[in-house]
């Protein structure tokens, strides 16, 4: 080959795409050999299914992956990924009914999908949606799930995350909020949940921005 | 301007003789005769002007100059440079570069982008052989991403450029036990009915970290 010939190729050459275009976004491409044969199907029909209703696709596809790399059993992996399917479904519900009257974007949905999976009640993750309905939920989310997990009220911890953002805190400075009521909490002298929250609530905006 | 009289003018230009000019134009043609002498003993203009550049250009050397003030005399004087290139290989150089641009070469070094971040991983495993992250940000794939321990100390830690958002990982330790990061602080149900958790990490971007 004379290097004319590699020059050109090297002009024209383009990156190609990674995966596929089959119906549902390429997934069920990007798992061949990643997942047991026999699941394939099966998880083939659910990202159709997915796509049909305009659901995301990338969480299923990375379920499935997930179940293929841990050696999960066929009929679990296919089970762990319908089950995703049907928190999207109940997530693309959620947001719908927060924000009438407008297609749901695929990230709010796959944002309140992750954070039901995380154990948020429906009203809660809907009410902090009403709060900022252009504003990606995800940070918001995951700060009252951050202080659900260490056993805050849930209610009293979307109240301060409302508040927070009512004072001009957005995206991932939200998660500071849960941050610093976790270090309240924390703090000797043996305040309750109660009295960090409004300790942080005093503080508010200025909670500090924590380091990654 | 006022027009010269034209046997003046013949006489100035030696086509007529001077002797034959009436009486009222000779003192005229002597003062102009006078100013054509002046002009004609002075050196042109521009030749002064060219010396003058020559010499900007060439100062004389200056008595008792250093070799390091001369070398720096010489680095920043101005010098015309020729080159000469052939047309195949100026194209050949043009083409390369606007392959290196359309094909994205890769870079170089952890540099995170305006949608990425940083991530640390860190984790306690004492005697273990090898460490690696498998997760959403790789598609779950196998030895991407390895911890190290460098020490022997049985702490285990790796930097990764991710995309800011959310994932989820799990370590996993000489190849079969997979473990959840005991630091990651967030966890979900992996889903599978096993009640295995997975650790949930969120990547700020760089743009957002104080």
């Amino acid at each position: 080959m004379s290097w004319k010939l590699v020059l050109a190729l090297a002009l024209v050459a383009r990156p190609a795409p990674l995966i596929g275009q089959n119906g549902n976004g390429g997934g069920s491409t990007r798992l061949a050999g990643r997942v047991p044969a026999a699941a394939l199907p099966a998880i083939d029909s659910i990202l159709v299914a997915a796509a049909a209703e305009s659901l995301p696709t990338e969480p299923l596809v990375q379920k499935a992956l997930e179940g293929g790399a841990k050696n999960i059993p066929a009929d679990r992996l296919v089970n762990g990924v319908r089950r995703g399917l049907l928190q999207l479904r109940q997530a693309r519900a959620i947001v719908s009914h927060a924000v009438p009257g407008q297609s749901p974007p695929e990230g709010h949905v796959a944002a309140v999908a992750a954070a039901l999976a995380r154990g948020l009640s429906g009203p809660i993750v809907e009410r902090l949606i009403t709060v900022a309905p252009d504003e990606p939920p995800g940070p918001a989310l995951h700060a009252v799930a951050d202080l659900v997990a260490h056993h805050f009220d849930p209610d009293s911890a979307a109240d301060l995350l409302v508040e927070a953002h009512n004072k001009g805190l957005r995206g991932v400075r939200l998660l500071d909020v849960a941050v610093a009521a976790d270090h309240e909490l924390q703090r000797p002298g043996g305040r309750t949940r109660s009295e960090a929250l409004a300790h942080v609530r005093a503080m508010l905006p200025n909670v500090r921005p924590v380091r990654p | 301007m006022s027009p010269i009289d034209p046997r003046l003018q013949e006489a100035l230009d030696s086509e007529r003789d001077p002797g034959d000019l009436p009486v009222d134009l000779w003192e005229a043609y002597a003062r102009l005769n006078a100013a054509t002498q002046i002009l004609k003993a002075t050196p042109p203009v521009s030749v002064a002007s060219r010396v003058m550049a020559e010499i900007r250009q060439n100062p004389a050397p200056v008595q008792g100059e250093g070799p390091g003030r001369r070398l720096i005399h010489w680095l920043g004087r101005p010098r015309a440079v020729t080159v000469r290139l052939r047309p195949v290989w100026t194209l050949a150089l043009a083409a390369g570069l606007t392959a290196v641009l359309v094909l994205q070469w890769p870079r170089g070094g952890p540099t995170p982008g305006v949608a990425q971040g940083i991530a640390n991983f860190v984790g306690q495993f004492p005697g273990a052989q090898s460490v690696e992250v498998v997760g959403s940000f790789n598609d779950w794939s196998r030895g991407m991403l390895h911890l190290n321990d460098d020490d022997g100390d049985g702490i285990w830690r790796a930097k990764a450029v991710l995309p800011a958002g959310q994932h989820e990982y799990m370590f996993v330790v000489d190849g079969e036990r997979w473990l959840p990061d005991p630091l990651a602080g967030r966890y979900v149900d992996d889903g599978f009915g096993a009640g295995q958790q997975n650790s949930v990490l969120i990547v700020r971007p760089v743009s957002a970290q104080p």
